[in-house]
């Protein structure tokens, strides 16, 4: 049988933002049927559906829920809608097309956590989207689906939708409670974790937008269709993206667990290269991930995973277990960016390491310095200046930083040095041949330039270029 | 109290405090630069990790942790083993440092933190020692944010703990950090500058060079200063301070941890109020008048000239009466008599003077001397309070004159009862700061016959002083003073007085007729055999050497 798409049914469909759109094709009656159960009946069952959440770190949806304490009197349900990770638009697409499926999804969780009131926090930049999800929580209102007594059921529930001003560090889930709380947008450090102590320092469930939107189709069509979709561990159908010089850059849906090949050359999605290239490199999963080879490489052996071969890993299955066989931190987004044969990965670099450069929130010491000197190393190199040693210092700095290794309050970092990181590695061969390829003594007067003392300082001379520092962390 | 093992070795201490605060109570020299007791904790610096035991997740053994974690963020618990020595928490301390030093300017040699600076230290004691990066710094400006403080900008090492201070300790938030990542600064909202009555803590705080204090700014390198345990005199809280001195000069006041009063803190009051005890126009010899004009005294004839001249007023004393105490003809004996004693004394002091004068003169009136108040007590949001009253020690005058009972008087009943011409000679001891004798008081006491004066500066009461004592700041004396809660606390001499000024306490020392050195200590103790409230001073803990 066939996949039909459920989170994107109504893409392409005349009017679909309306309520009456939406109620003709069935919308909110999984709400209605999760109004007739008990909440703790909603919450086992999304925990044997096994949802795993789709903001990035695909932490069962259940199994948070019920870590709330039992005898809680306000809880509040935090919507992330702050879709900021660069190359994914999941989230945009399914407020864009279906305000209401996200709507449904949010009175479903709410009433299976007793939340008082909801809160969506929308990314800034989301202008177009805040009129169209604000317009569709003003026709839900009008409708009975929020507000009091919800269909007879006797449950409350308000909602309310606030827009963010452009940090991608309110997406990570305690910056973006310290930013509703009207605060600079700095995470908290856990614990408490928000499900204890959350926005207003009360019991907090933070879920992602796409995370919501699928418990409609689960009431709807039920536990076995959802675990029919999927692999051992990764259930349920995902929005994947995918960006770049590909035929067809856009939105996709299919069951967890399609290929990276597949995302990129299958009909279906992303349709092949344009003009026939090869594939050096994709991201898979929003830039944060890490990054694989592509099909310019040599495909493996066949039954062999070795991230540390120059081999083609477009056969990564994307869900939330196989791509850590490839060195990558997670499935994240599931936003792909593909980058051609012909693009210089210093360019790449320098892309990725700015991003977190100018994200980091600066409150821990690793992430904003180390973020930043990065940053600036990448661009160095870019500009043909590059050493031989940077390389060493790029792994060094990005395998000391993180929450992983305990160097930070939230994930920003590791996020950073991963795609760094397995860039500098998995391409280390292209970066050594540029630096080969730059004109002699360039990075020696190119510091002499930007930084007399680093010159003068006995510091290129090799002597006391580096310390034993060795590394602390290293990744599985 | 839990017990836990550091570096293997076994620590008791106090329940729920972090693991980091127990390290450093056990003599730890742990680097830290966020995490300060009086603040909430934030754990962002990530300079305090360590390695921790947790349960392996299959066999549930106790084994070290593949991570590390932030001790000032982990509370101690029973059992737990940590450890600080070793090649992970070396390794990141390490880079810590380098991060800190990548867009610093190395102006140490002009910074007035240089010293007791603890990137210098840290640098020193954990750092890598020379930087890898080549790349530009980033140049962050110097700013004015208020008027008793600068911004260096470029040495900020993003602790925010100066912003949590504004928020959570003085309540008025006016600091705040700008800009993500590295670009972060702090600053404050424009036409807001850091004005507030507790701002100067922000720079004691400030682990490095980066908020200066414009008062001391290029005065000193801190490695001259001598610091003494101090109380201050501003108000009557009794914030516990050191004073910062070199060749007899003060020059700067910092707060001394106490749980009992200030905690860390100290107001902007006790910390600039100092200044006065530098005026070149402080009284700075002995003078008295002779056929109606001063003439300038030895020191040593003032105890006798006093003891007699009192004595004459006093109708029917005399010297050995007064000595062998009261016998019923005595009774009206020396009403005529009034010992003015200054809430700026110190108890000994007081006692000393009060015990004089009723020795000379049994039915002396002995009056409480004028205790300004401004406006009332200010408490901040932890706690922290301004007392209104200042002057540190009217409780302690209070005390002993309570004790000694017999005629006693407040300050504006003395006054009216002098208008009167109640009194035919009275000694008064001024040693405030400010101007204090209003032309009210200087009217009422142009009644007394024989007044004598012992303050810190000229005042209304030059023309009618029949003798004129120079008198002695609190900075340059030693003693104890009560605070307003009757907490005895004892305070230590800084410098010496100005040429030509004897200390209070040993001037009223030699009057009590006694010969040899003032000692606070030795007095209190015979003031204790008397009151019990001065058995025994309160001495603040100290803090642990590594913790700032
Ligand atoms: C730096 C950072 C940025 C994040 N940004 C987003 C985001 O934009 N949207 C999102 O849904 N989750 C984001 N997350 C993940 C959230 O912290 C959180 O895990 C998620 O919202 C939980 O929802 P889920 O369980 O439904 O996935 C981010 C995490 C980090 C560390
Ligand atoms: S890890 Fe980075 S982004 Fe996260 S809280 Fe710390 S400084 Fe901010
Ligand atoms: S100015 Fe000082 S106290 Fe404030 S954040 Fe910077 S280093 Fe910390
Ligand atoms: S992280 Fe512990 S002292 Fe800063």
């Amino acid at each position: 049988m066939p996949f039909e798409r459920v989170l994107m049914k109504h893409v392409g469909v005349p009017n679909s933002t309306s309520l009456a759109v939406y109620q003709a094709d069935g919308g909110y009656t999984g709400a209605a049927r999760a109004l007739r159960m008990k909440p703790d009946e909603l919450v086992e069952l999304v925990k044997q559906a096994n949802l795993r959440g789709r903001g990035g770190a695909g932490f069962p949806a259940g199994l948070k829920w019920s870590f709330l304490p039992k005898d809680r009197k306000i809880t509040y349900l935090c919507v992330n809608a702050d879709e900021s990770e660069p190359p994914t638009f999941c989230n945009r697409v399914l407020i864009d097309h279906d305000p209401h499926m996200l709507l449904e999804g949010i009175l479903i969780a709410g009433y299976a956590t007793r939340t008082t009131v909801a809160y969506i926090y929308l990314r800034g930049e989301f202008m177009e989207q805040f009129h169209v999800l604000q317009r569709a929580l003003d026709e839900a209102y009008a409708a009975g689906y929020f507000g009091r007594n919800i269909l007879g059921s006797g449950y409350d529930l308000e909602c309310y939708i606030h827009r963010g001003a452009g940090a991608y560090i309110c997406g990570e889930e305690t910056g973006l409670i310290e930013s509703l709380e009207g605060k600079r947008g700095w995470p908290r450090i856990k614990p408490p974790f928000p499900a204890v102590e959350g926005l207003f320092r009360q019991p907090t469930v933070v879920n992602n937008v796409e995370t919501l939107a699928c418990l409609p189709h689960l009431l709807t069509r039920g536990l076995e269709w959802w675990l029919g979709l999927g692999t051992a561990n990764s259930k349920g159908p995902k929005m994947y993206c995918i960006s770049g010089p590909v035929n067809r850059p856009g939105c996709y849906e299919a069951p967890l667990g399609i290929t990276c090949r597949e995302l990129i050359y299958g009909d279906d999605f992303g349709g092949g290269m344009r003009g026939g290239k090869k594939v050096k490199a994709v991201f898979p999963g929003g830039l944060s991930m890490g990054v694989l080879r592509g099909d310019l490489f040599p495909r493996a052996p066949a039954g062999t995973i070795d991230p540390r071969q120059d081999y083609d890993e477009l056969d990564c299955v994307l869900d939330f277990d196989d791509v850590r066989k490839y060195d990558l931190l997670g499935l994240g987004t599931a936003a792909a960016v593909v980058v051609p044969e012909d693009a210089d990965m210093r360019d790449v670099l320098v892309n990725v390491a700015r991003f977190y450069a100018l994200e980091s929130c600066g409150q821990c010491t690793h992430c904003r310095e180390g973020t930043t000197w990065m940053y600036k190393i990448a661009q160095r190199m870019r500009a043909g200046a590059g050493r031989l040693l940077d390389l060493d210092l790029l792994v060094e700095i990005s395998q000391n930083m993180g929450m992983m290794p305990g160097m930070s309050i939230c994930g920003l970092p590791d996020g950073a040095a991963w795609p760094v990181r397995t860039a500098v590695q998995k391409f280390r061969r292209e970066f050594e041949r540029r630096i080969a390829e730059q004109e002699p003594e360039a990075a020696r007067r190119w510091t002499r330039e930007v930084n007399r003392a680093a010159y003068e300082l006995p510091v290129l001379q090799g002597r006391e270029t580096t310390y034993v520092g060795g590394t602390f962390y290293q990744p599985p | 109290m839990p017990k836990i093992i550091i570096d293997g070795r076994e620590i008791e201490c106090r329940a729920g405090i972090p693991v980091l605060q127990a390290a450093l109570e056990a003599g730890l020299a742990v680097p830290h630069y966020c995490y300060h007791p009086g603040l909430s904790i934030v754990a962002s610096c990530r300079l305090c990790l360590m390695e921790m035991k947790l349960p392996h997740p299959q066999t549930r053994e106790l084994v070290w942790a593949p991570k590390l974690f932030p001790s000032c963020q982990t509370p101690v618990q029973d059992g737990m083993e940590v450890r600080f020595d070793s090649a992970a928490v070396r390794d990141n301390q390490k880079h810590v440092m380098e991060y800190y030093l990548l867009n610093h300017p190395l102006d140490c040699p002009v910074c007035d933190k240089a010293g007791e600076c603890y990137l210098q230290d840290y640098t020193e004691a954990h750092g890598p020692g020379s930087s890898r990066m080549v790349e530009d710094k980033q140049k962050n400006p110097k700013k004015d944010i208020g008027p008793h403080t600068l911004l260096y900008q470029d040495r900020c090492v993003l602790c925010s703990r100066c912003v949590r201070f504004c928020d959570e300790i003085a309540g008025t938030g006016e600091l705040a950090v700008v800009n993500r990542g590295s670009r972060g600064e702090i600053d404050v909202f424009p036409g807001r500058p850091l004005d507030n009555p507790l701002q100067g803590n922000v720079v004691d705080l400030c682990p490095v060079g980066a908020l200066l204090d414009k008062d001391f700014l290029f005065k000193q390198r801190v490695w001259l200063l001598r610091s003494t345990k101090s109380v201050s005199p501003a108000d009557s809280g009794g914030q516990t301070i050191w004073i910062d001195s070199n060749e007899q000069g003060i020059h700067r006041i910092r707060p001394r941890y106490n749980e009992r009063v200030n905690e860390w803190w100290i107001s902007d009051e006790a910390r600039f109020g100092w200044k006065y005890v530098h005026r070149p126009d402080r009284l700075n010899r002995p003078q008295v008048r002779e056929a109606g004009t001063m003439r300038p005294a030895r020191w040593e004839e003032l105890p006798t000239l006093l003891r007699s001249r009192f004595a004459e007023m006093t109708p029917g004393a005399s010297l050995a009466e007064g000595a062998l105490g009261p016998s019923p003809d005595t009774a009206l004996k020396g009403r005529g008599i009034a010992a003015v004693l200054s809430p700026m004394m110190s108890c000994e002091e007081a006692w000393l003077l009060a015990r004089f004068v009723r020795d000379v003169a049994p039915q002396a009136t002995l009056v409480l001397g004028h205790v300004p108040v401004v406006g009332e007590d200010q408490t901040f949001p932890k706690g922290f309070t301004i007392k209104a009253e200042k002057c540190p020690n009217r409780r302690g005058v209070e005390t002993i004159l309570r004790h000694l009972g017999g005629h006693t008087a407040d300050f504006r009943t003395f006054l009216g009862q002098a208008v009167e011409r109640r009194f035919d000679a009275a000694y008064i001891v001024g040693g405030y700061p400010d101007v204090w004798v209003t032309p009210d008081v200087a009217d009422a006491l142009a009644k007394v016959e024989f007044l004598v004066v012992h303050d810190l500066f000229p005042s209304r009461l030059n023309e009618r002083a029949a003798v004129q004592i120079p008198g002695a700041t609190w900075a340059e004396r030693e003693g104890t003073f009560m605070n307003c809660d009757g907490l005895l606390q004892p305070f230590e001499r800084a410098i010496v007085p100005p040429e030509g000024v004897k200390s209070d306490g040993q001037f009223v020392y030699e009057l009590a007729g006694r010969s040899g050195l003032f000692h606070a200590r030795k007095v209190r103790d015979e003031m204790a055999a008397e009151m019990p409230q001065f058995a025994e001073v309160f001495v603040p803990r100290e803090l642990p050497k590594h913790a700032h």
